[in-house]
């Protein structure tokens, strides 16, 4: 198998873009990796795990995207080459110390990866971090295709160390996650601390004439990232094409853009933008002198069509401005080509088609199939915690309609599909503590549950734990345990001693630290001890007090990789009558109905007999697997 | 080649899918291509659809496509297949793994999907190839490999890629205790359409 890091110059590969990010930090030679995982982002960090980058460079994990940041920039104003990676949500998780670095600058070159995610396939919201520019006052970059994310990886830390300042690699899903052809570059040598300086009014902030000094010369600074970013950048700001008829666009949105205007033979001037801010005024200036019509096509909000606005304002004010504001191109979702293909013909494209578009299949009287959404896997620990909570709700002398289960981020959220439905709510990290105290601070007299997973719980449980303690909230906190974070891909959490890049480290044990904070109640019980289980749900919803139940069981893919799988189950046909109690109780994908009996997938069952429990006629029994 | 060849692959969360994709576009750019792929992934582990996209030509600048613009599906469920099928263009292919597994939702509210009915659905619609490609791989010892059959069936129907490529590419993906019996599903797929 190749090694995509130690690959030579010139070498042309398939690769993934947040692959060829990782290739382009060791390119640029950075010694400092850290981030939180957070889909689309987080296979940088991991193939820079998988293929090993040596002693000489520091990757790992955060405890959250602030002092990933944080570390970072530490090792940046030693003159270390440094980065971050995080999705959208991270970002503003992160802002804090980004908004003061533009203030301090950097001393070695510092790459904050920001992914968002139009769509949104994996994202609470669908956050446009291009604005963080303006808002951070801090370079935004941003590529269309892996190559690109390479080649504008290694420009960020380059760009950065010119202009003294963190810069932003703004990417999408489609970018991030797409595989395509990158042709490798030279790997420079790692760049690692060197003196750090004692400079107070650059690295203090709490001196307010410091502060309003260092506010201009990040605005001088930025004046000149435009000629700095065209010096050292690989790939540029760049037109295509030519005209008085326009496009404005960048990234992803990019793509389509040349697809669609190889249909047709009209003469189109494309405006393809990499550096997104400071905008680059002199380019576009150049550039959009002379169109008089303009389609903006982009993703998410209107900020290319904003910055565009502003330089036509100055340069003609005459010019014709299509997309978003002019309805032409949507304001949420991905684009795609049929997207890009109608907003171009309904704008600024006069002919027809020249190349005739594919026509669908026909496809007859097709069976309307039923949704798929992404369920917890067959063994999953959370499962069996969900189904203990509903029931030691009913044990406790509730309804469930009584006891509000506030959720928080990770696989634990998938409890909210059928048949389970067991949170009301999933918000932000670390968000389900703090809001099941809210709602019982504004007087909800029945007992409120929080469930957080131990990764989140790390990230940011920790302080809304101390506050429900300190102000003495009755709140029942749940922390899903399952030793690993798992829904982004199996990432190591701050309990482990051995991390994947071969670090040694000191594992946080989460039972002594809620103690340690003065929690009332403490029980840590394994969930595949459904009556264990139920009971502390039952006990601990009676009592008053801030209660935690750390419901601890590994990762039941993780267990079943580690371990081999020494059980399955199986439906004895002639047993079963079909009333899918196992489906109903569990929702277990390895369950399903066969029109008359419910069956076991055994390729998909993991063994841990859930649904066997809730088979009134015992019709579900154990088989030995070899 | 003077266009691109689209291809989208429809599967279940935890068939090999993503193993799948990856293979094409690393034999596509070992054979000279310009590829891209469009994968969603992140959301849970496993059990969800899965659309990946696989785009290969001269020059290749989107990683998705749209409805009706798929010259081939390749899938590894059926049920997923017939929700990809709005993919497929005037004249595409279906090449599709012989499996059903049926989503949690349809079992719970009773609803049952027969294999027969749905395979009539796109067979009797467009050009469809079904092999049971579980039952082969398991043949060859490695039941998960059914995403290797299939793509050994796409391999006799479409020789854009050649066939060294495709070997090496899935030596580059598959780990090693897996490797012979993946390449052995492979030819079997390739194979299928002989017999």
């Amino acid at each position: 198998m190749v090694n995509i890091l130690k690959a030579p110059e010139g070498v042309r590969i398939a690769l993934m873009g947040n692959e060829a990010i990782a290739r382009g930090l060791v390119e640029a030679g950075v010694s400092v990796v850290s981030g939180y995982p957070g889909t689309p982002s987080s296979e940088v960090i991991m193939t820079l795990h998988e293929f090993g980058v040596g002693s000489e460079i520091y990757v790992e994990w955060a405890v959250n995207e602030r002092v990933a940041f944080e570390v970072a920039y530490g090792a940046s104003i030693g003159g270390a080459r440094a980065a971050v990676t995080m999705k959208a949500p991270g970002a503003s998780v992160a802002l804090d110390p980004v908004v003061s670095s533009a203030y301090g600058g950097v001393e070695g070159g510092l790459m904050i990866l920001v992914a968002d995610d139009p769509g949104p396939h994996t994202t609470q919201t669908e956050q446009d971090d291009r604005w963080l520019g303006f808002l951070a006052k801090l370079p935004v970059l941003s590529p269309s295709s892996p190559q690109e994310a390479k080649d504008l990886t290694v420009a960020s830390l380059d760009l950065s160390e010119e202009v003294k300042l963190p810069v932003i690699l703004r990417t999408t899903t489609r970018v991030n996650h797409t595989v395509g052809d990158v042709v490798l570059g030279p790997v420079r040598s790692v760049k690692r601390a060197s003196a750090v300086q004692r400079d107070l009014p650059r690295f203090v902030r709490a001196g307010m004439v410091w502060n309003y000094e260092r506010h201009k010369w990040l605005n001088n600074q930025l004046n000149r990232v435009e000629e700095a970013f065209e010096r050292v950048s690989a790939i540029r700001n760049r037109v295509e094409g030519s005209g008085r008829v326009c496009v404005v666009t960048e990234g992803s949105a990019y793509n389509y853009v040349t697809e669609v205007l190889r249909e047709v033979d009209s003469e189109i001037k494309v405006i393809k933008l990499v550096l997104l801010y400071p905008p680059p005024k002199k380019f576009l200036r150049e550039t959009l002198s002379g169109c008089e019509k303009v389609l903006v096509i982009e993703e998410l909000d209107p900020y290319l069509e904003f910055v565009t606005r502003n330089i036509l304002s100055e340069v003609d004010v005459n010019t014709v401005i299509y997309g978003k504001s002019s309805g032409h191109i949507p304001m949420e979702g991905e684009l795609n080509t049929k997207i890009v293909r109608s907003a171009l013909h309904s704008t600024i494209l006069t002919e027809r088609a020249a190349r005739e578009v594919p026509r669908a299949a026909e496809l007859g009287q097709l069976i309307k199939v039923a949704p798929r959404p992404p369920p917890m896997c067959p063994g999953c620990p959370h499962r069996n915690m969900y189904v203990a909570l509903l029931l030691g709700i009913a044990r406790a002398g509730y309804r469930r309609s009584e006891v509000p289960v506030f959720g928080d981020i990770g696989c634990y959220a998938l409890g909210v599909q059928p048949p389970l439905e067991a949170i009301w709510t999933e918000h932000s990290m670390g968000a389900s503590i703090s809001m099941a105290m809210g709602l019982k601070v504004a007087g909800y007299d029945k007992p409120v549950v929080a469930v957080i997973g131990d990764s989140t719980f790390f990230h940011a449980g920790i302080q809304p734990l101390i506050e429900a303690i300190h102000k003495q909230v009755d709140v029942l906190v749940v922390i899903a345990d399952n030793s690993i974070v798992a829904m982004t891909g199996h990432q190591s959490t701050p309990a482990w001693s051995a991390l994947e890049s071969g670090r040694r480290a000191k594992s946080i044990d989460i039972e002594s630290l809620v103690k340690t904070v003065g929690v009332d109640h403490v029980e840590v019980v394994d969930p595949y001890d459904l009556d264990a289980m139920v009971k502390a749900f039952e006990r601990l919803l009676k009592k008053p007090g801030v209660r935690v139940l750390i419901s601890k069981h590994p990762c039941a893919l993780v267990e079943a990789r580690a371990g081999g799988l020494r059980v399955r189950h199986r439906v004895v046909e002639d047993r079963c009558t079909g009333c899918l109690a196992c489906i109903r109780a569990t929702g277990c994908p390895a369950i399903y109905f066969d029109g008359s009996k419910a069956r076991v997938d055994i390729e998909d069952c993991l063994g841990c007999g859930l649904c066997a429990r809730f088979c009134p006629y015992k019709a579900i029994e154990v088989v030995s697997y070899g | 080649m003077g266009r691109v060849l689209n291809i989208a692959i429809a599967s279940v969360g935890g068939q090999g899918g993503l193993t799948l994709s990856r293979v094409l576009a690393i034999a596509a750019v070992l054979d000279g291509y310009s590829v891209r792929t469009g994968e969603t992934l992140g959301m849970s582990q496993r059990f969800g659809s899965v659309v990946s996209y696989v785009r290969i030509g001269d020059r290749v600048f989107s990683p998705t496509f749209s409805d009706g613009e798929a010259d081939y599906i390749l899938g590894l469920e059926i049920i997923e297949t017939v929700r990809a099928l709005r993919l497929l263009k005037s004249g595409g292919v279906v090449i599709v793994s012989d499996v059903v597994k049926p989503p949690i939702s349809a079992s719970l509210s009773r609803e049952v999907y027969s294999r027969s009915k749905l395979l009539e659905a796109i067979g009797g619609s467009v050009s469809t190839v079904v092999v049971p490609a579980q039952k082969l791989a398991a043949e060859v010892g490695n039941p998960r490999a059914a995403n290797m059959v299939v793509l050994g069936v796409f391999h006799r129907l479409q020789s854009v890629l050649s066939s060294s490529s495709i070997k090496k590419a899935i030596s580059e993906v598959v780990p090693s205790k897996w490797l012979e019996s993946s390449l052995a599903a492979f030819e079997l797929g390739v194979n299928y359409l002989k017999t």
